[in-house]
């Protein structure tokens, strides 16, 4: 297929060049040369074709119901092209001379899949239509095994409908060149773990990414946004040799020296090293969840601790800030056993989930995030997620009251680490004032402040409008937690992607954050952008912007 | 014996989309072995979603039609209604 160019959303300021792996196509076919028993391939294809019949009237169903009738008539389509004689009859062919099903209803679509690809408009389309049939059957043939992300090729580009958290969990940085998802948005997990990694990607591509096929060769350009389909040598060049901004080592300060501490998201211990490199003064935000995932038991104290340990001992000189495990909502941890909620993102997850009373999770982390203040050459800080009462923060502070009580009558070394609350929901905006006066910081959680005050789904394009910090009342609510902070003597500090937008650092400087933490590949830009600022000015700006009624007057007021 | 039709196509879309797959359907629900093509060309197995797909017939084409069997005059007036109806009457 010829050179040609897909838009999305950049997700990080980076560009690499790499091949076409899917991931969740869970097609690799066997070796065409095996020796197979032909009766049993027909009954295999036989038996796929049925069953591909029988989700597809399934999805048809469920799409007229809805979406609509006319939305859901493209199965009709597909049920056709799954029982087309012509399909039908070139794969018994091929499989009577000897080769298997799954490389016969390969050869057998991809000549029609060609054929449709050089016709132009409506045919064209006919061809995804042909892939999508084609896919499905491969998928039964093939017992649908997936692609190990965690031993892809050097080199590779990872496509996908969508990235979870599970899925980023196993990329491995070294090998990826960079990502580009069908679904998602610039905070969506997907785009939020690449930017922790600095790994190019783009995310919201749209269905068009899913005619890009494995092993093309491609150009993810996380700064414009766009996936070059096989790029000219000199774009290939350019985005080989992308390496990004210059690292700011020192802790930096405004033109007129007011200190602003710039630190690092970090979700796994392999990127502590990596924020460190690219200026991180400290961590902002540790998320635990990785601790918990991927494995068949919960953590022991020991493991919990070391972990801590590493990321406090890489920031000698810092403070490290680590949040108290998050789950619920979209992360699931099987062994767990969390029952099904009708909507996690309402539901029963961070402090929630910790204060649960059948659980020793919270008391156990508690007791290692204690110990490893005691022993770390940094600074800790921890903070608790999702809060929303006074009375779940006081439970928290009551369980790390007894964790240490308990620690200390065992003879084990132990220390109080600063305390803080994460400032996600409305509720705790509005009781900000209290809840400050009870911790020793609070901490700006903007992706889900954001999801929450103007109730739209961080992963819902369709609202993604809706999902940006700098809507009026985003800026309000932000303002309103940094004046409760900054009354009760306590730092405040922001950990969510808006933090590490440059565009944006006068603003926040302006509106009093102590503090920002982002992804480690914005923190260069961050950094030089807090030296170009006037702490005067940006007062001047954030009054400005957070006076304004509407988004596009907070847009004026930041570009004047 | 065969029997034999010439339609002008009214569907704005052609014989894409909605319009081919009621087509394709019609086909299969019928006991007859159909054909269809221009006029003047040559003719594919109108059982075959891909066959006629392919055929690229648009809004205002001739497609002459050939079915053979028990239900060849049936299914042609089906394929004919279909061929005639535009599509956002064609939920009939």
């Amino acid at each position: 297929m010829a050179q040609r160019t897909l838009r999305g959303t950049g997700a990080t300021p980076r560009s690499g060049v790499g091949t076409v792996v899917w991931y969740g196509r869970d097609i690799s076919l066997p070796d065409p040369d095996g020796a197979v028993d032909p009766d049993a391939e027909t009954e295999r294809f036989v038996d796929a074709v049925g069953t591909a019949r029988a989700e597809l009237e399934a999805e048809r169903e469920a799409t007229a119901e809805r979406v609509g009738e006319s939305e859901a008539a493209v199965f009709d389509a597909h049920i056709q092209f799954l029982e087309d004689p012509t399909i039908e009859d070139a794969v018994e062919t091929s499989i009577a001379d000897g080769l298997d099903a799954a490389n016969a209803v390969d050869d057998a679509f991809g000549e029609h899949i060609e054929q449709f690809e050089g016709m132009d408009g409506r045919m064209a389309e006919r061809a995804d239509d042909l892939r999508d049939v084609r896919d499905r059957l491969l998928r039964l043939l093939t017992d649908g095994e997936r692609v190990d992300l965690s031993d892809l090729p050097e080199g590779s580009v990872v496509l996908a409908e969508r990235l979870t958290p599970s899925d980023t969990a196993q990329l491995d940085p070294e090998r990826v060149a960079g990502f580009a998802t069908v679904t998602g948005g610039r905070t969506s997990h997907a785009a939020i773990f690449a930017r922790s990694l600095a790994l190019p990607a783009v995310v919201g591509v749209g269905e068009e990414l899913e005619s890009v096929e494995e092993g093309t060769e491609v150009v993810v350009d996380g700064d414009e946004g766009t996936l070059l389909i096989e790029p000219s040598d000199d774009e290939r060049e350019a985005a080989a040799a992308d390496s990004g901004a210059t690292v700011v080592a020192d802790a930096v300060e405004t033109a007129d020296g007011r200190e602003i501490e710039v630190a690092a998201n970090v979700g796994r211990p392999e990127e502590l090293e990596p924020a460190a490199d690219r200026g991180a003064d400290g961590v902002g935000l540790y998320r635990t969840e990785f601790l918990f995932l991927d494995r068949e038991t919960p953590p022991s104290e020991d493991e919990q601790y070391e972990a801590v340990r590493e990321a406090l001992d890489t920031f000698p000189e810092g403070r490290v800030v680590v949040r108290t495990l998050d789950i619920g909502g979209d992360k699931r941890i099987p062994y767990l056993d969390l029952p099904e909620e009708e909507n996690p993102f309402l539901g029963e997850r961070g402090i929630r989930r910790s204060l649960d009373p059948d659980s020793d999770l919270f008391a156990t982390q508690l007791r290692a995030l204690l110990r490893a203040a005691a022993d770390g050459a940094g600074d800790l800080a921890v903070m608790f997620p999702l809060v929303a009462t006074v009375e779940e923060l006081d439970a928290a502070l009551a369980a790390l009251d007894d964790a240490l009580a308990d620690l200390e009558d065992r003879g084990v070394d132990a220390e109080r680490p600063e305390v803080g609350v994460m400032i996600e929901t409305p509720s705790a905006v509005f009781m900000a004032d209290e809840l400050a006066a009870r911790v020793d910081f609070l901490s700006i959680g903007t992706n889900d402040l954001t999801q929450y005050v103007m109730a739209a789904d961080r992963e819902n394009e369709r609202v993604g409008d809706l999902h940006d910090p700098t809507h009026p009342g985003v800026l309000r609510a932000i303002h309103r937690t940094v004046e409760a902070a900054h009354a009760a003597d306590a730092w405040v500090g922001m950990c969510g992607e808006m933090a590490g937008d440059p565009d944006l650092t006068e603003l926040l400087v302006g509106l009093g954050l102590d503090e920002l933490s982002m992804s480690a590949v914005t923190i260069p830009d961050v950094k030089a952008a807090v030296r170009e600022t006037e702490y005067s000015t940006a007062s001047e700006l954030a009054d400005a912007a957070r006076f304004a009624a509407t988004r596009s007057a907070v847009h004026d007021a930041l570009t004047q | 014996m065969s029997h034999e039709r010439v339609v002008t196509i009214v569907p704005e879309a052609g014989l894409h989309a909605r319009p081919a797959s009621a087509f394709v359907q019609a086909v299969n629900d019928h006991d007859a072995d159909v054909s269809a093509g221009p006029p003047d060309g040559d003719l594919v197995q109108a059982a075959s979603m891909i066959a006629v797909t392919s055929l690229g017939a648009g809004q205002g084409d001739d497609l002459k039609l050939v079915a053979e069997g028990p239900d060849a005059e049936a299914v042609l007036d089906e394929l004919e209604r279909i061929l005639t109806t535009p599509e956002e009457e064609l939920d009939a």
